[in-house]
């Protein structure tokens, strides 16, 4: 019988497109725009740099200046002569102006009272930038400032001259075997995949609310099947959709991203805590579902509530905004969505290497989510008395 | 007896559907259940179909306890409901096939139930085409032809052939008579649709009020209704309705002549839907 019952599910779901192209296409779609759009903010390899317009008269301090700060990795300037930095910026198009005394040099040695630098940008430049090119503005001055002392005082600056290069960024890793770089592919993946498995109760909902307004649970119900076989029902072939999404998925990240030159998607994990966290999150996002399409009247009703729920519990669980990017009361709100602890779990196994144990909390948060949600699914069917 | 109901009564919130129903439906039979709107039809069908839980009463179906042997009834029993009962995107196939398994048939002995079902409802042109695309009559042959899979011993139609052409209607009416016949299947029929129950049905009950106002055999009912009555002082005549009319003059002359005293005279009702307005005292029912 149940081969039956999960060959109607299959049949049912193959022959509804919008839940196949909720299902399978938009996540593939957002896999691959987020994964490419985010690519710079994740990789170490920066194909973007800031135009900055040097606004002052050439001389050797300026063209110092200009040397050191297109060698930057963020940076690239240019030296130009404007009374109005406005139009630099939004005609000629420069994100940084950058307004500097041609004799910097000399103000800064002797104190001149009314020396400044004015940096102008447009608004969207974000915060962190303008830091940046601050203390690059900064650096660079007083290095040239130093090497001048040190030459006259006959010190060895060697080292302070190479103290960029002495920095070392060293990723450390929980599994001392794990090698992988945090990448956009491996935040887009999981992100994106568990979102697409909770809108599994598209077709869910679709299927109950018409097996109840067609009379066809009342058919189901007049028959000698038990209740459980008729939720098992539900439950094993939305599941298996759920697994068949996680190896999708996946392959999309290996296989197809890198053909739109976005990072291929490296799994060094466990394979097996994939299956087990994907198979917590299927069960947060089938018994979740469940519980919609019992509070919901139509189809409509469903997939609006739903939809919205959805993309409310992705808004907050850092599926589509990277919770690094979020304030720290942002940060903290995260741990109420459920699809957070089914984006951390993958997180752990993608990008940390981490093991069963450091992901045993979120597996056992989205444990008890499912089982609050079947438990007010029961409840709400008894009170209706469908059962 | 096929179906002995005792004492059954169920209310939704204080408000009563059944009051102490009481009724017994022959082995075999084609039992045509009538009322108004509201009366309580559809809660009795689905109490007995175990959709829905009495409050009080007792019921017995082919001698098995509603109570204690659901297993036994759900079995031998099999519900068509009003509305279109099963998976639009399927064809007829994959849901004759897919509700055949929840009946428990297997393998050889389902694909020769689906057979069955598919010749006696003449589903053969649609099988492998989704049920979406039928048309309204197409729909209805379907949704009995899955009521057939398990060779129930009652059969329970709930408004079969609502909203469907006339020679659809006529054609369905004709399996359910063939399928009484045939398999000697008890079928219970509701319908809103007198001329059908009368076309069909040889036992008929009509519901109001929370009760069964009146049940009899169809051919009873038609004799009942077959007279004249003439009400005196202390007798009733009864004069044949079928009979030349001068006779029913020719009567009431005479008892002129003698000086009786008639009270009343009652012609029969025409067919069933008059006797049904007329119990139900034709009043609207919202």
């Amino acid at each position: 019988m149940f081969r039956y019952i999960l060959k109607k599910e299959f049949l049912l779901i193959s022959r509804d497109i919008h839940a196949l192209l909720v299902l399978f296409i938009m996540p593939i779609l957002f896999i691959l725009i987020m994964s490419l759009a985010l690519q710079n903010a994740y990789s170490n390899k920066i194909d973007i740099k800031f135009n900055i317009a040097i606004n002052s008269q050439s001389s050797k301090d300026i063209q110092y200046l200009q040397k050191q700060l297109s060698s930057h990795a963020l940076f690239d300037a240019k030296i130009i002569q404007s009374n109005d930095p406005k139009s630099l910026l939004y005609e000629d198009k420069f994100d940084i102006v950058l307004n500097i005394s041609s004799s910097f040099h000399k103000d800064v040695k002797s104190n001149t009272k009314d020396f400044k630098i004015d940096v102008f940008s447009t608004p969207e430049l974000s915060f962190q930038n303008k830091e940046i090119f601050k203390n690059l503005i900064v650096e660079l001055i007083s290095k040239k400032v130093m090497t001048e002392f040190f030459i006259q005082y006959k010190v060895n600056g060697t080292t302070l001259s190479q103290l960029n290069e002495k920095i070392k960024l060293i990723d450390l890793n929980k599994d001392e075997n794990f090698t992988t770089q945090a990448t956009s592919v491996q935040h887009s993946v999981p992100s994106w995949l568990i979102f697409s498995m909770f809108f599994i109760l598209i077709p869910i909902s679709n299927t109950f609310i018409n097996e109840r307004n067609f009379g066809t649970i009342s058919r189901l119900k007049s028959i000698d099947i038990s209740f459980i076989s008729i939720i098992l029902g539900k439950i094993v072939p939305y599941f298996m959709i759920n697994q068949i999404q996680i190896v999708l998925m996946i392959l999309v990240g290996i296989y197809v991203v890198p053909l739109f030159n976005g990072e291929m998607l490296q799994i060094n994990g466990n394979y097996g805590l994939i299956f087990i966290a994907g198979s917590a999150v299927s069960l947060a996002a089938i018994s979740f579902a469940i519980l919609i399409a019992n509070i919901s009247n139509t189809s409509e009703e469903a997939t609006t509530i739903g939809g919205v729920s959805n993309i409310i519990l992705a808004a907050l669980g850092g599926i589509m905004v990277p919770k690094y990017v979020m304030p720290e009361f942002m940060q903290n709100v995260t741990a109420f969505s459920p699809m957070n602890w089914g984006l951390e779990s993958f997180l752990e196994i993608f990008v940390l290497g981490g093991s069963f144990t450091d992901i045993k909390y979120y597996l056992l948060y989205l444990v008890i989510f499912a089982f609050i949600c079947l438990i007010l699914s029961y409840t709400i069917l008894k009170k209706k008395e469908n059962i | 007896m096929s179906i002995k109901i005792s004492n059954l009564s169920k209310s939704y919130e204080n408000q009563k559907v059944l009051d102490k129903l009481s009724l017994e439906i022959k082995e075999g039979s084609l039992f045509g259940l009538l009322g108004p709107n509201g009366a309580g039809k559809t809660t009795l069908v689905s109490i007995l179909n175990f959709l829905e839980k009495p409050d009080l009463g007792d019921i017995s179906i082919f001698g098995y306890d509603h109570k204690t042997q659901k297993k036994q009834i759900k079995r031998i029993s099999s519900y068509v409901p009003q509305t279109y009962a099963f998976y639009p995107t399927l064809t007829a196939y994959e849901n004759l096939e897919f509700f055949g398994a929840l009946y428990g048939l297997y393998g050889k002995e389902l694909q020769q139930r689906i057979q069955y079902c598919v010749e006696v409802t003449s589903l053969e042109r649609f099988v492998n085409k989704p049920a979406k695309h039928y048309s309204g009559g197409v729909k209805r042959r379907l949704n009995i032809a899955i009521g057939l899979l398990n060779q129930p011993k009652i059969l329970y139609l709930d408004e079969p052939t609502v909203g469907i052409d006339p020679q659809s209607r006529k054609y369905i009416l004709d399996v359910i008579k063939q399928i009484n016949l045939e398999n000697k299947t008890t079928i219970i029929y509701t319908s809103h649709y007198m001329e059908e129950i009368e076309y069909l049905c040889d036992d008929i009950a009509i519901l109001d009020h929370h009760k069964i106002v009146l049940h009899q055999q169809k051919q009873k009912l038609l004799e009942d209704n077959s007279y004249i009555e003439i009400e005196l002082q202390d007798e009733v005549l009864k004069i044949p309705s079928d009979k030349d009319y001068d006779e029913f003059i020719q009567t009431i002359k005479t008892l002129d002549d003698g000086k009786k005293l008639i009270k009343d005279i009652r012609f029969p009702n025409k067919n069933l839907e008059e006797l049904f307005l007329n119990i139900t005292k034709g009043k609207l029912r919202d």
